[in-house]
């Protein structure tokens, strides 16, 4: 996993969207163990508590199981059957966001629309 | 000639040596503790090395020069050895002066800093080599003597009183190497991500945690064998097989001294250029190692060892708190523990 210091994002942001992209893409299968937080964090040269926050962000989603001195666990996750529309209205003003930034840089709707599908089918950026 | 002034030769002789190599000690995009690119080592770089090094045999030629026609030109310069430490700091001097001067021009062809870090999302042994069962074997050693010195406590003219506090205080040092293992298995950064680099990071790393154990079985054994010695039953028992022991171990030391300069810094001189990762460095920033590369000071990094830039291993970050307790810990606890137990 990557992270970039000089990024607008939060460490521990970065941290858990390249886990959780990992978790999705299935990389990272139930049963697998993570990096103990500390060992993470000292690899990756931030603090302990960036990677205990990113951790428990997706322990929280259902992702992980975090157990003291045996660090994080990959758990079966069962996908909400209902859609919880609160979060994802969150979630698609700030995609909206995103898209607008994205046709100011220069994109055109259609691109935009075929990455999306691409980001959705698992693609990397 | 004296036997003075051939010691002095030699010392200057292996300190030319050591510094001449010293370039090679570290990883291979990193030249005097300067993160630079591939086409600057090949290049430029070493119109730089060769320089460093012809100052370095300069230098020791000087001191060679000196010391040998000082004495006949200035009669009475050589008494009491004054002139011969001389000779030794002023070669050392130079020598750490071609250092710094080569330091500062390589900087001027620094790699940029990256901000984007990469870690293994794999987790990796941090254990002791051997487990705890090897580390609990200098505590049985010197636990071990400590009840032989107690069933011979009569024939012991002075009583077990002091020889067992030797023994604990051998316990201390022993902790403390154990301490110093543990924390470099646990609290170094890995660089390199997957691969052979990876591999042979963790290998290096391993090695140097190996080290470190057996210095702690050397100190037990050596300071059981001093022990067991001072009992007038044992005493002359165990003058030659010693040797038996520690040589085995002091073998070991040299092998491993010697094999980490052949793979270099973090094994990564042993992987073929094709297989090392993309980035640059060993993943600290230039800005941090003070004094020409010998000291890193980062307090925002939370690795507690890093590796070495002047020489081969590892070297303390002395800007996290936890290296000052160990440190601290390395110099206080014996000393405590000898004014308590003495």
């Amino acid at each position: 996993m990557s992270l970039d210091l000089a990024s607008h994002t939060p460490a521990y942001r970065q941290i858990a969207n390249d886990l959780r992209r990992h978790l999705v893409d299935e990389r990272l299968k139930p049963g697998d163990l993570l990096p103990p937080i500390r060992q993470l964090a000292v690899d990756l040269g931030v603090h302990f508590n960036t990677v205990a926050l990113a951790y428990r962000m997706l322990a929280d989603e259902g992702w992980l199981e975090l157990k003291r001195r045996r660090g994080a666990t990959v758990i079966a996750r069962n996908a909400p059957r209902t859609v919880d529309r609160r979060q994802a209205d969150h979630l698609l003003r700030q995609l909206a966001h995103i898209a607008a930034e994205l046709r100011s840089v220069g994109m055109s709707s259609r691109e935009i629309s075929s990455a999306l599908r691409r980001l959705a089918q698992g693609a990397r950026p | 000639m004296t036997s003075t002034f051939w010691a002095t030769m030699l010392v200057v002789a292996v300190n030319a040596i050591l510094f001449h190599a010293m370039p090679r000690f570290s990883r291979p995009d990193i030249l005097f503790a300067v993160t630079v690119p591939d086409a600057f080592v090949a290049g430029a770089g070493r119109t730089l090395v060769s320089r460093y090094r012809a100052i370095v045999w300069s230098g020791a030629a000087a001191a060679l020069a000196i010391g040998l026609l000082l004495p006949a030109f200035v009669p009475g310069s050589g008494r009491g050895g004054w002139l011969m430490m001389g000779v030794v700091a002023g070669n050392m001097i130079v020598a750490l002066a071609a250092w710094l001067l080569a330091h500062r021009k390589a900087r001027a062809h620094a790699v940029p800093p990256s901000e984007v870090r990469v870690a293994s999302l794999v987790p990796r042994d941090t254990s002791l080599p051997g487990g705890a069962l090897l580390a609990v074997g200098p505590f049985a050693i010197l636990l071990s003597t400590a009840l032989l010195v107690y069933t011979y406590r009569d024939d012991l003219p002075d009583g077990p009183g002091t020889i067992t506090s030797f023994l604990a205080l051998g316990g201390v040092y022993v902790a403390m190497m154990l301490t110093m293992a543990v924390s470099l298995a646990r609290r170094t950064r890995q660089i390199a991500v997957d691969g052979p680099a990876a591999a042979a990071e963790q290998r290096f790393r391993r090695v140097n945690v190996l080290v470190l154990v057996l210095v702690a079985y050397g100190v037990a054994i050596q300071l059981s064998a001093t022990t067991v010695a001072s009992i007038p039953a044992f005493g002359d028992t165990l003058s030659g097989s010693l040797g038996f022991v520690l040589l085995p171990l002091m073998l070991f030391n040299f092998g491993v001294t010697f094999w980490m300069f052949r793979v270099g810094q973090g094994g990564q001189r042993a992987v073929a250029p094709a297989a090392r990762q993309e980035f640059h460095g060993d993943a600290t920033p230039d800005h941090a190692w003070k004094v020409g590369g010998l000291f890193y000071f980062n307090p925002r990094d939370p690795a507690m060892w890093v590796e070495n830039r002047v020489g081969v291993g590892y070297t303390l970050n002395v800007g996290n708190w936890l290296a000052w307790l160990l440190m601290a810990g390395m110099l206080l606890a014996p000393m405590i523990a000898g004014r308590l137990l003495f």
